[in-house]
């Protein structure tokens, strides 16, 4: 079964078409990249996936429940993990993640040893009573993941996720999704970093101006050339 | 596969809502409920026991006594309409409610733990300031009924057209316009501090169009058993506007307004 079918997908605000009839498959346990210049209607894309936008036309599917009609299996299937930081500030950073598997109908013992073992896993357990503004960069983008992890999603969904951080953070956060893939969730990533996309990708799905212009493996897309030359080439205006 | 929990309403979803609106309201206690217990402990001594001395005897109690069951009112239609309004709106401008809009929740479950939180908060405030009135001027409520229905109506009413402004609201300047010239306006001149046997017949007329008047009158009721309007009538018009400003919430929600692009 494919983790998610995007059909037609239609997203207009007004005027103007952000995503312009984008139809793909990700099949269950792909790590998938889905690539673009800025405003291409990535973020739109994935908003509709998880229900932060209203389609315009066309469906999307994730594994087999369709995200209006089903809306509420659905959005367990999947987690996201944003590219700009919405975290509670009211709240500690481990109650981030307990809350967050509230809202998604979870609570309990075991539930509070996976918040303290992703809490462990994430290299956040030091900060675990402190509030989110105290982190740093690199800590609040893991604690995006760790967040969108706690209702154990089979789809995971990754907005940019290692935009800001250093080389050494962005290696083992590389290393984490490989292990997590490898483990069965499917994931599907956008990045500006390509050559974040050629290491981890299996496939890539490029969109220019709300229209997806390649859908591709990584090794056919590429071929014997670099994916900068490739997306460069496909996405110029 | 689905299986049948998954559509199942999401009832730790709701209460986990309610709990971390309980821990915002504590967070920010020096802005919501300190300065409302204040603010009536203010008024009781000058307006109450300084001033009020002079007066005999308002529906059969002392001034100070006739004071506290509007006092109650007054900030429970203040903070319940900060509730609804501040969650919702630093939700939409932090993105913070992103959190909500993208879990298992439906738009009912969303309302409802921010109405509920609302409510707590309404009769947290309601208690304390109850036990102000029974230290300070021996006065407490005589149906508690009466007092539960009427603090629960109006905390529903207020955090409900509290996320309506909340859902509206550009900048946090519109939220302070509800508040500065409507809410705290039709509350002042709607029996806090006077009966409407005290009123000119034509201010008497005109303060039966404004929906504050009822709510004070049928919370009065509570402690002195006595009413300027028929109580019916009075409960009639709270729960009307209790039902249309919580299916607006509920409406609006429903709709992604605001919040869905």
């Amino acid at each position: 079964m494919a983790a998610l079918e995007i059909t037609g997908l239609v997203k207009r605000y007004g005027d103007f078409t952000a995503v312009d009839g984008i139809s793909l498959s990700v099949p269950e346990g792909e790590f998938f990249g889905l690539l673009g210049p800025n405003g291409a209607g990535k973020t739109t894309t994935i908003n509709s996936i998880v229900g932060l936008s209203r389609i315009t036309a066309g469906s999307i599917r994730l594994f087999g429940l369709d995200v209006e009609r089903d809306w509420r299996p659905a959005r367990r299937t999947v987690g996201l993990a944003p590219q700009e930081y919405n975290f509670d500030r009211y709240l500690n950073i481990r109650d981030i993640l307990l809350y967050q598997a509230g809202y998604y109908g979870l609570s309990g013992p075991a539930i509070r040893r996976r918040a303290d073992d992703l809490l462990e896993r994430f290299g956040l357990t030091s900060k675990a009573k402190q509030v989110y503004t105290r982190l740093s960069g690199g800590m609040k983008r893991r604690l995006t993941i760790a967040r969108a992890l706690m209702h154990e999603p089979k789809l995971l969904i990754l907005d940019e996720p290692t935009a800001g951080v250093d080389v050494e953070l962005r290696l083992e956060l590389w290393a984490f999704l490989r292990e997590m893939n490898r483990a069965g969730t499917t994931i599907i990533l956008t990045t500006h970093y390509l050559e974040e996309a050629e290491e981890l990708c299996a496939r890539i799905g490029i969109i220019e101006a709300g229209r997806l212009v390649a859908l591709e493996t990584t090794r056919k897309l590429i071929g014997e050339r670099s994916l900068q030359d490739v997306f460069l080439e496909l996405t110029r205006r | 596969m689905i299986v049948a929990a998954d559509r199942r309403p999401n009832f730790t979803g709701f209460l986990t809502i309610v709990k971390r609106e309980m821990v915002r309201t504590f967070a920010i206690i020096n802005q919501v409920i300190w300065p409302p217990v204040i603010q009536t402990v203010l008024y009781v001594f000058v307006f109450g026991l300084a001033l009020g001395s002079r007066i005999p005897s308002v529906q059969g109690v002392s001034y100070s006594q006739f004071l506290i069951p509007g006092l109650i009112m007054l900030q429970v239609i203040d903070q319940t309409y900060g509730e609804g309004s501040s969650t919702v709106f630093q939700g939409r401008f932090q993105n913070a409610i992103q959190e909500l809009l993208i879990a298992p929740l439906s738009a009912f479950e969303l309302v409802m733990g921010y109405v509920v939180a609302g409510i707590a908060r309404a009769w947290f405030l309601a208690l304390l300031i109850t036990a102000l009135g029974a230290i300070f001027v021996h006065t407490a409520p005589v149906d508690w009924g009466m007092y539960a229905l009427t603090v629960t109506l109006v905390g529903v009413l207020f955090s409900s057209l509290g996320i309506i402004c909340g859902l509206f609201a550009e900048k946090f300047d519109h939220i302070a316009l509800l508040t500065t010239f409507f809410i705290t306006p039709l509350v002042f001149v709607g029996g806090v501090f006077t009966p409407a046997a005290f009123l000119p017949p034509l201010v008497r007329a005109i303060s039966l169009w404004n929906p504050m008047f009822y709510m004070i009158n049928a919370f009065r009721y509570s402690y002195t058993h006595t009413v300027d309007v028929s109580l019916a009538l009075s409960l009639g018009i709270v729960g009307a506007l209790t039902a249309i400003s919580f299916a607006g919430a509920l409406w609006l929600t429903s709709i992604g307004f605001k919040l869905r692009t």
